[in-house]
């Protein structure tokens, strides 16, 4: 399953609505992870604040490619992208395991194929690393074996990465 | 000198960040401030302190490799007002993860560094914590700790009429110890970057952890989450399976 998730306006929603089975609108009308943990330990793979991300870990997890679309802000993504992906840790479970050389925790949904991210908005040179490399480590993190990073400048060079 | 402190931790108490900034107030001289950035009501009583600082200590969680998505919204606030009234102050940052790892924090830490070339401020560095969760832990084993000497100096005074039970002191400061010994690697890095903003220096990226073998950390942590999930029921409600979505997400 592809999935993709966007901070665009409903114009471009509409126009992605062809390029995945999925596509999400991170719109920021919705609360902020509260860091309880209740997504492992309570009611797995479900987020006790019941907006439009309650369960957006169930659909992030069974996504085999993953493109998000998001605006560059000091080399990471947009809050509204990032409050997305801050309520999908139920992706994964409690259990710790090594992944990289490193500790990580392990993977609800098992092993997906590609993180995409397409990044537009004014960048350094600096922050382009920083969002290759905040990539590559999510990549990791989610169970991901590859993960690839495009800067454009304008969002008509959209069509041609997807 | 004037410090403020940010905590941007989401939980209303007991949270690693408000440990960590605890232990950094230790090693900061002259006034110090502490905030909490939790919602957007917390924005303004934090800027009109930007007006009067020299330091801003960020502390805060690791989430999904990066900053928690309310720290970021803020921080887009900030650098406009900070640029609107011509605030240069440095900003240093205390992050915390829960995997052990304390340099999994470096993509948050980039990140800060970018925010104050954008905002024009100075990035003075930071310290990256690994096993944060853990570590917060060990202060409420050192409360739990002294309540357990307490109570054995009642029992031996009521017993015997002895104030200074020797066995239950050696105990307590065995204990006492050994919390310190695993806290020792960010008590070192704290007291470096404390005495690096006294002087107005750059402490620069360090990264620690809890004193604790990975391997060790692991199996402590899959029993800390075993014994949570159980009382929270979510052992039980299918733990570790593959959930489906209930409904299609709008």
């Amino acid at each position: 399953m592809s999935v993709i998730i966007h901070d665009l306006d409903q114009h471009y929603h509409d126009s992605l609505n062809n390029k995945a089975d999925y596509v999400f609108a991170a719109d920021g009308k919705f609360a902020p992870c509260q860091g309880c943990f209740g997504c492992w330990t309570k009611h797995p793979a479900e987020c006790f604040m019941k907006d439009r991300l309650h369960q957006i870990c169930r659909l992030i997890g069974q996504a085999d490619e993953l493109t998000i679309i998001t605006k560059n802000l000091y080399g990471s993504y947009s809050p509204d992208v990032k409050n997305v992906l801050d309520r999908s840790i139920g992706t994964s479970t409690p259990f710790s395991t090594y992944r990289g050389k490193q500790m990580h925790h392990t993977l609800r949904y098992g092993k997906h194929h590609l993180w995409k991210v397409i990044v537009y908005g004014p960048i350094t040179e600096a922050e382009k690393e920083t969002f290759r490399y905040t990539a590559k480590r999510n990549a990791i993190n989610d169970g991901y074996s590859e993960s690839a990073v495009y800067f454009i400048e304008e969002l008509s060079e959209l069509e041609a990465l997807l | 000198m004037k410090t403020l402190f940010i905590n941007g931790s989401p939980k209303k108490k007991l949270s690693a960040s408000s440990y960590f900034i605890a232990l950094q107030k230790l090693f900061v001289k002259g006034q110090k401030v502490s905030l909490n950035l939790r919602t957007k009501a917390d924005y303004q009583p934090i800027l009109n302190e930007l007006h009067n600082v020299d330091n801003v200590v960020f502390c805060l969680p690791l989430y999904v490799d990066g900053v928690p998505s309310h720290v970021l919204r803020f921080m887009e606030v900030m650098e406009s007002y900070c640029s609107d009234n011509n605030l240069h102050c440095h900003v240093y940052v205390i992050a915390n993860n829960g995997f052990i790892e304390g340099r999994q924090n470096e993509p948050l830490m980039q990140v800060f560094e970018h925010f104050c070339t954008r905002a024009n401020l100075t990035f003075g560095g930071g310290v990256g914590v690994g096993g944060g969760v853990m570590l917060n832990v060990t202060r409420i084993l050192f409360f739990v700790d002294i309540a357990l000497l307490l109570l054995n100096i009642i029992l031996s005074v009521v017993h015997s009429g002895n104030f200074f039970p020797v066995e239950s002191w050696i105990s307590f400061i065995e204990n006492a110890l050994l919390l310190l010994f695993f806290n020792c690697g960010v008590l070192f890095y704290l007291c470096r970057m404390g005495m690096k903003m006294n002087k107005g220096e750059i402490a620069g990226k360090k990264y620690t952890r809890i004193m604790l073998p990975s391997f060790v950390f692991i199996i402590f942590a899959d029993i800390f989450f075993i014994i949570v999930s159980i009382f929270e029921g979510g052992l039980f409600r299918g733990w570790l399976s593959k959930k489906s979505l209930d409904h299609p997400i709008a």
